[in-house]
């Protein structure tokens, strides 16, 4: 039953952060679908990937994108 | 369960594709296309992930109470899981790269829209 809310949470999660307006709230958001995706790896049998996923969705892909926004966000204020 | 989980999970797969190739292709921000490719990857993943499931199998890993032959009849399908680690990693650092692309873009155009950039040829 677990691995049916964690798919509606994925492919919910992947629409509602690319909806925002906010770049950063979509930044941010970007670790959902990563992080339900890592516990149904871990459903799907293969625990291993599911390590690699949970770091590399939760923590490193968001904080990536978030540094891309706040370094363009500083130039487009100075422009305007 | 009525509906077959491994079939919900290949949906779920082909859904992610679909919406990180509608992002890639309509959205017109270059941050939203970036993180819809992100998706169109973790959907290439989740598939393969699925096709090397068995429903009511075991993880991998061979216990000293086993035997031989019950462990190769129940584990699931080790080989896509082993590449698909290896994919993920692949999958960072080519975001990292494109990101990079994108702050040499904003440093040269100052927008991040882009069709805004296409038009800006003249500079």
């Amino acid at each position: 039953m677990i691995e049916y809310v964690l798919m509606i949470i994925t492919v919910l999660g992947a629409i509602i952060a690319l909806m925002q307006r906010d770049l950063l709230k979509a930044a941010i958001l970007t670790g959902i679908p990563g992080v339900s995706i890592a516990f149904l790896f871990q459903y799907l049998l293969a625990p291993d990937v599911a390590l690699t996923q949970a770091i590399v969705g939760s923590a490193i892909v968001p904080v990536f994108i978030a540094i891309t926004v706040l370094k363009t966000r500083k130039t487009e204020e100075e422009i305007k | 369960m009525v509906v077959d989980s491994q079939l919900m999970s290949f949906f779920t797969a082909g859904s992610l594709i679909v919406i990180g190739i509608f992002a890639a292709l309509f959205l017109d921000n270059l941050i939203k296309k970036i993180i819809g490719l992100a998706f169109l990857g973790d959907g290439v993943n989740l598939f393969i992930i699925t096709m090397g499931y068995k429903p009511g199998g075991i993880v991998y890993i061979f216990l000293p109470d086993m035997t031989i032959s019950n462990f190769a009849q129940t584990s699931a399908y080790p080989l896509p899981f082993a590449l698909v680690l290896t994919n993920i990693v692949i999958g960072a650092s080519t975001l990292a790269v494109i990101l990079g692309l994108v702050l040499i873009l904003n440093k040269r155009h100052g927008s991040l829209s882009a069709s805004k950039i296409l038009r800006d040829k003249g500079e």
